[in-house]
């Protein structure tokens, strides 16, 4: 299945893959420094519209930790800690991660690359597609977010497991 | 009720999670006396379809965002508008 929104395109890779790409009118310097810097990641990486991500740890280096917790000012937000693996910046990072919902998701092992594209990038992420009950669970914490702000904008969910 | 007990989360609050994942396809509900069991509508749950739409639309809103911040990343090397950003 693939899906083209834009710039983005999502697709399945087998049973176990998904893999997105998406071009950015940037140089992959200045992408590398929006994906790893907490300052700037706390500006983007939202999900949904009323979010924000008070608790931001990035460190870039093969075995530093991340953690982003999420909070919408009320009730329980949520939270993801992940660890590098491998950091070569600006073009390459492997890292694991997982959800906190609030029992911990299976690590989710996310590659993703960004490559000179002309005077922008093409970002390549390419991400574990989770188990039939992390999805159940994940949406489910989707829908729980998505009914606070209306019940049709269920999509908006989990800046999920994309710290992308 | 057996469905809530693992979440920190009311009762009430989880009939109404039950009824959007009932509106959704993902799980049928039947009457039986005063309970309501629930299984997973295999169709809606196989189909991984909605969870990659989900995803699509969170990312796709994330990067939306991120345009816009790489954009004001250029004219924030003006020392005037904050640095380094």
């Amino acid at each position: 299945m693939t899906t083209t929104m834009s710039k983005m395109t999502l697709k399945t890779v087998g049973d176990t893959h998904v893999v997105v790409t998406r071009h950015f009118a940037a140089p992959p310097e200045a992408i590398w420094r929006a994906f790893t810097e907490p300052a700037l990641i706390q500006r983007w990486l939202l999900g949904p519209d009323g979010w924000t991500m008070p608790v931001c740890l990035c460190d870039p280096r093969p075995g530093g930790k991340i953690r982003y917790e999420w909070s919408h000012g009320q009730g329980q937000g949520f939270s993801l800690t992940g660890e590098c693996l491998e950091v070569q910046p600006p073009k390459r990072m492997v890292h694991v991660e997982r959800m906190h919902l609030p029992d911990p998701t299976p690590d989710n092992h996310i590659e993703t690359t960004f490559e000179a594209d002309g005077t922008g990038t093409l970002m390549t992420m390419r991400m574990t597609l989770p188990d039939s009950t992390t999805r159940a669970q994940m949406l489910a914490t989707g829908m729980e977010h998505g009914m606070e702000m209306s019940y049709v904008r269920l999509e908006g969910l989990l800046g999920v497991g994309s710290r992308d | 009720m057996e469905l809530a007990k693992p979440f920190e989360m009311s009762q009430p609050a989880i009939s109404r999670h039950l009824k959007v994942l009932e509106d959704a396809g993902l799980i049928v509900r039947r009457a039986e006396g005063t309970k309501r069991p629930c299984r997973l509508a295999k169709p809606g749950l196989e189909a991984i379809d909605q969870w990659l739409e989900m995803l699509r639309g969170a990312l796709a809103r994330n990067y939306d965002r991120l345009d816009q911040v790489l954009a004001e990343m250029k004219t924030e090397t003006n020392p005037e508008t904050g640095g380094k950003g």
